[in-house]
């Protein structure tokens, strides 16, 4: 398949067509960000800015503790809350979670449900438009870094990612760099492979 | 303005050789800057500039928060080591806030900050080495680094002076003609629309030589897209760090 | 300074202890050991020296400028030495704009007494006329920050003295553009960055390391001599003092190679 890189103010088709990272002017519609473009004219970007969807499973860190509930930080603009009424359990300043986002307001605040606090591990930041691709196609990257290296890893939409400690950490973060910086290409999962069988 | 003594055209030719419409040797980087969102490095000339985006991140301070759209915040900014004259003051001056206010109305236009309410994107531009032009230069290099950081934009932008010296129309003014010219006019502009994004003059012009140079622009601003949109092709093509100088 | 970086998070403290319990860095490195250096000489053509400094992916510029200035009152025939540093915050989410905090001046400061101590710059030698002296003024400007500022700094002030060129003199006024030679520094001052992470100290620490650093001091030696030191947070015995020492002057052996050429 042909695909070239197109930069934003790209015109991809006549008319509306509803795309992310797309807009709409002069009866087409144009890129918004950097991506690639393939001969049947789909638009596939390379560099997004994460907005928090509810259903989103993101990963973040407790701030603060209140009455009311947990204050989260989850990388992004906006701020996460847990409130006491839905979790069972106690968190502490500075654990981390894995949760589902049930609700995000106008204002962009996040409420934050099913909890699970993560045991001490890794955590590293990985661009939001390239997680994906650290994902695959129905988990197979993930599911082969967790495999070949041994352990649990937890990935957020929001771009943090939580390795556990049982893993071959330094391997994965070769991995992982490499993902990061080869996201869009092709043959990146033989490469990994290669790497991981060493 | 206006200073005749200095001559700045001899047969033709411009002081440092170049023909009337030629513009300076450009090197664009992208993603210069890991820690950065978003990153750029451009040698235009003697100038050398960094630029690194943010965002969209928390707006600090919270009140200042736009409830519809993304406050974009543009700081630029002059090292003391820049030129070759004594060593300058850090910190903000009266032109390098008038210089941020100009380039953040540039971004403002382009980036669809709708899509990010109560959040700030963050301009920053550092002029490492200057000789002329550096607002253009910072322009061209911002818009680089907007597309390294995903922020989403309408259009691509890219800036270039035209001026007048020795009663000749002019491309991409040297320190020298900008010093001593006749008329000094930078210049931003949209890529596919070719709206001025950014406008600022001074000297003594025609309406006949504006319109002349607005055409010498929009050439210039042509060839600089394809030096931008390069530097990006390289930057995710090569796909792991490679070496480069600054 | 992020609020995120001033909660230490015991999730990340904790696994990084018993990674190095296993005798492992994150990055593959021994604990002694340097992420990979590189300096290129002389980027800046409007100073009359400048470097750049990379470790791993910290990037620091230093550019050397002169300035016929006043000289100090009580030292009226000596030059002035200047080191100024900037956190950009085009560097790192966690820089903020405005004027130097605490962590700008202090790596300026360190910086500056490593040299004044190692007395590679001849201040004496700046005097120009009663009144008037050369001003040596340094830049430091934190292009990218991974970690580790302080040595990068180090190592791009040095690397920058060592490509600075002496400007003419004329009727008390610099000609600018013209030189008479080379500052030609006598020793190479070069730090080296410890920080104590659980029972371990880790050489040349990323931001990582730093997030959860417990003790950090930097050891500046020239050749022979040990030219300064500076503990941050944290505490340390004398006997770390000194086993650090001794890893700071054979780091210091290997930096000078390098920025030797």
């Amino acid at each position: 398949m042909e695909k070239r890189i197109v930069l934003p103010g790209e015109r991809i088709a006549d008319g509306r067509i509803n795309a992310p990272n797309t807009y709409y002017r002069e009866n087409g519609t144009y890129t918004a960000v950097i991506g690639t473009l393939d001969n049947e004219n789909r638009f596939v970007p390379l560099e997004t800015a994460y907005k928090p969807f509810v259903g989103d499973t993101v990963i973040g860190m407790v701030l603060d503790v209140r009455h009311a509930g947990y204050e989260v930080d989850l990388n992004l603009p906006e701020g996460g809350f847990i409130p006491t009424r839905d979790t069972k359990i106690t968190l502490q300043l500075g654990d981390f979670v894995y949760c589902k986002i049930k609700s995000v307001n106008e204002v962009g605040d996040v409420d934050l449900g099913e909890v699970r606090r993560l045991p001490k591990g890794k955590i590293i930041e990985f661009p939001t438009s390239k997680v994906p691709r650290l994902i695959g196609r129905k988990s197979s990257m993930i599911n082969m870094l967790k495999e070949r290296a041994g352990g649990e890893i937890m990935v957020g939409n929001n771009g943090y990612v939580w390795i556990s400690e049982k893993s071959d950490i330094p391997l994965l973060l070769k991995a992982i760099g490499i993902i990061r910086a080869k996201a869009h290409k092709s043959g990146l999962t033989d490469e990994i492979a290669r790497l991981l069988e060493r | 303005m206006g200073g005749q003594n200095v001559q700045l055209i001899v047969d033709g030719k411009r002081l440092d050789g170049r023909k009337p419409d030629e513009m300076r040797n450009i090197r664009i980087e992208a993603g210069v800057i890991p820690e950065a969102d978003g990153s750029a490095f451009i040698e235009w000339g003697g100038n050398k500039i960094i630029c690194g985006v943010y965002g969209p991140r928390e707006c600090i301070p919270r009140h200042g928060a736009n409830p519809y759209k993304a406050t974009v915040k543009c700081r630029y900014m002059m090292s003391p080591f820049a030129s070759l004259d004594e060593h300058g003051r850090s910190g903000p001056s009266r032109r390098s806030n008038e210089l941020s206010k100009v380039i953040r109305e540039v971004f403002e236009n382009l980036i669809i900050a709708e899509k990010f309410p109560n959040t700030q994107i963050d301009i920053f531009i550092d002029v490492l080495q200057a000789e002329g032009g550096t607002r253009t230069a910072s322009v061209t290099a911002a818009a680089v680094a907007l597309v390294n950081a995903g922020i989403p934009m309408k259009d691509m932008v890219s800036a270039v002076a035209s001026g007048k010296a020795g009663d000749v129309l002019l491309v991409d003014l040297g320190k020298e003609e900008d010093n001593f010219g006749q008329s000094d006019m930078p210049i931003a502009m949209s890529h596919s629309d070719k709206n001025i994004q950014l406008l600022q003059m001074d000297g003594l012009l025609t309406k006949d030589e504006i319109a002349q140079m607005l055409d010498q622009v929009e050439k210039g601003c042509d060839e600089l897209n394809e030096k931008q949109a390069d530097a990006l092709k390289r930057f995710y093509e090569r796909g792991e760090e490679e070496k480069f100088e600054w | 300074m992020d609020i995120k970086d001033t909660i230490m998070s015991h999730v990340r403290r904790d696994v990084m202890n018993s990674s190095l319990e296993k005798g492992v860095r994150f990055d593959g490195r021994k604990f002694e050991e340097f992420r990979p250096i590189e300096i290129q000489r002389g980027p800046i053509r409007t100073a009359e020296g400048s470097a750049i400094a990379k470790v791993g992916n910290t990037t620091v510029l230093a550019a050397c400028k002169f300035d016929a200035v006043t000289p100090f009152p009580d030292r009226p025939e000596e030059g002035v030495f200047m080191v100024n540093s900037e956190l950009l915050p085009t560097a790192s989410p966690t820089f903020e704009t405005g004027p130097p905090d605490e962590n700008s001046i202090e790596l300026a400061r360190v910086v500056d007494r490593a040299i004044r101590s190692a007395e590679i710059v001849d201040v004496k030698s700046f005097f120009i006329e009663k009144g008037k002296v050369l001003g040596l003024f340094v830049d430091l400007y934190v292009l990218n920050h991974a970690g580790n500022m302080t040595d990068a700094a180090t190592m791009a002030a040095t690397a920058a003295l060592m490509d600075t060129k002496l400007p003419k003199i004329e009727n008390s006024a610099i000609i600018r553009g013209e030189y008479t030679g080379m500052l030609n520094p006598k020793s190479i001052p070069v730090s080296t960055t410890f920080v104590k992470v659980g029972e371990n100290w880790l050489v040349d620490p990323t931001r990582d390391e730093e997030r959860v650093q417990e003790t950090s001091v930097t050891i500046s030696t020239t050749e022979e001599h040990v030219c300064t030191m500076q503990k941050r947070q944290g505490y340390l015995t004398k006997a770390e003092l000194l086993d650090n020492i001794d890893i700071a002057f054979k780091r210091g052996n290997d930096i000078r190679r390098i920025l030797k050429g």
